[in-house]
């Protein structure tokens, strides 16, 4: 069934707050970490402004979906920053989208 | 201006062991010529917690799905090799993962350096005259008299630290002190997004304007060559 992108848009930003919330657990990095889910919120906000009402391309939710259990088992903190960065990178290559 | 090989340390001796695994340069070999979307493959995958590769299959579908290249076209066969590669990375358990990551990138940095101009060099220092030695050496340099390059590479935007800014800005000086030409820059494996945000957290008051920073989507300007 065709679903659009901006849902697809907040399953990842719900898997984002999971992961900040775990990375957060880093005192010395609690700056960048917010300051990098901020950017990466906001470019994620822009495409579901850009393109929400699309039809997500073949495989997008799947890719999401397997994507977003990815970060859920992320436990480790220092991992978890990394993958803050990762995550939307996948996020928007699987939506067909550049960083 | 001149290069020179630095001490020999524990710390060095241990990670040459790393830096000489064929794992190292396979996964390099591979990267040089992948898409930057096979490029985040090896960075999700390497920094992952699944071995399954279905799952990771799963998450790149236009490098796996179905209106991706068949099995048997040599950008899927690539798309297959770079994931058997970063799960093998990934299965090293934490620590090494850590440092084979690192070796990775430094090796796919001197592969993409190479196919643009040399000599290039890894694990080397910058000497000048009259200005204390560097305590750690630079990952990857071009040592072409008229224009030498010198390069840090990190697997993360995290990796971006004032230290490491320092020594590259403090290089670029020296040269410039001594008339000679050292394009000093970073190499990241990681989104040229996240890279900024670390940069406008560490650079404190360490001028940029000199540094180039080369990020995951667009490694293949090291080589010369637009992004595949």
């Amino acid at each position: 069934m065709p679903i659009p992108v901006a849902i697809l848009v907040e399953r990842a930003l719900a898997g984002l707050d999971v992961l900040a919330a775990t990375a957060e657990a880093v005192d010395d990095e609690w700056q960048y970490v917010t300051d990098l889910g901020t950017v990466w919120r906001a470019r994620l906000g822009a495409l579901k402004e850009a393109r929400g009402a699309e039809t997500a391309p073949d495989g997008a939710e799947a890719a999401l979906d397997a994507l977003v259990a990815e970060a859920g088992r992320i436990e480790d903190p220092h991992r978890a920053i990394d993958w803050l960065s990762t995550f939307p990178q996948v996020t928007l290559a699987a939506l067909g989208e550049a960083s | 201006m001149r290069f020179g090989d630095p001490r020999p340390d524990g710390r060095a001796i241990v990670y040459a062991q790393i830096q000489a695994d064929p794992l190292v340069a396979r996964a390099a070999a591979l990267l040089a010529d992948a898409t930057s979307t096979q490029r985040l493959l090896a960075r999700a995958t390497m920094n992952g917690e699944s071995t399954d590769p279905e799952a990771w299959r799963t998450m790149f579908p236009a490098l796996f799905g179905p209106a991706a290249p068949p099995p048997g076209d040599p950008a899927r066969d690539r798309s297959e090799a770079i994931l058997g590669v970063s799960l093998q990375v990934a299965d090293r358990g934490e620590q090494a993962r850590s440092q084979f990551r690192g070796a990775i990138v430094e090796a796919l940095a001197e592969q993409l350096l190479a196919a643009r101009t040399g000599p290039v060099r890894r694990e080397r220092r910058i000497l000048f005259d009259g200005v204390p030695s560097e305590i750690h050496p630079y990952d990857v340099t071009v040592e072409r008299e008229a224009a030498a390059e010198a390069w840090d590479c990190k697997w993360g935007a995290r990796g971006v630290k004032a230290d490491v800014l320092h020594q590259l800005d403090d290089a670029r000086r020296n040269a410039t002190a001594e008339g000679a030409r050292l394009l000093v820059g970073l190499v990241v494996f990681d989104a040229r997004r996240s890279c900024e945000v670390r940069l406008v957290r560490e650079r404190g008051p360490v001028a940029l304007e000199g540094l180039k920073l080369v990020t995951l989507e667009g490694l293949d300007r090291l080589a010369g060559r637009k992004p595949a």
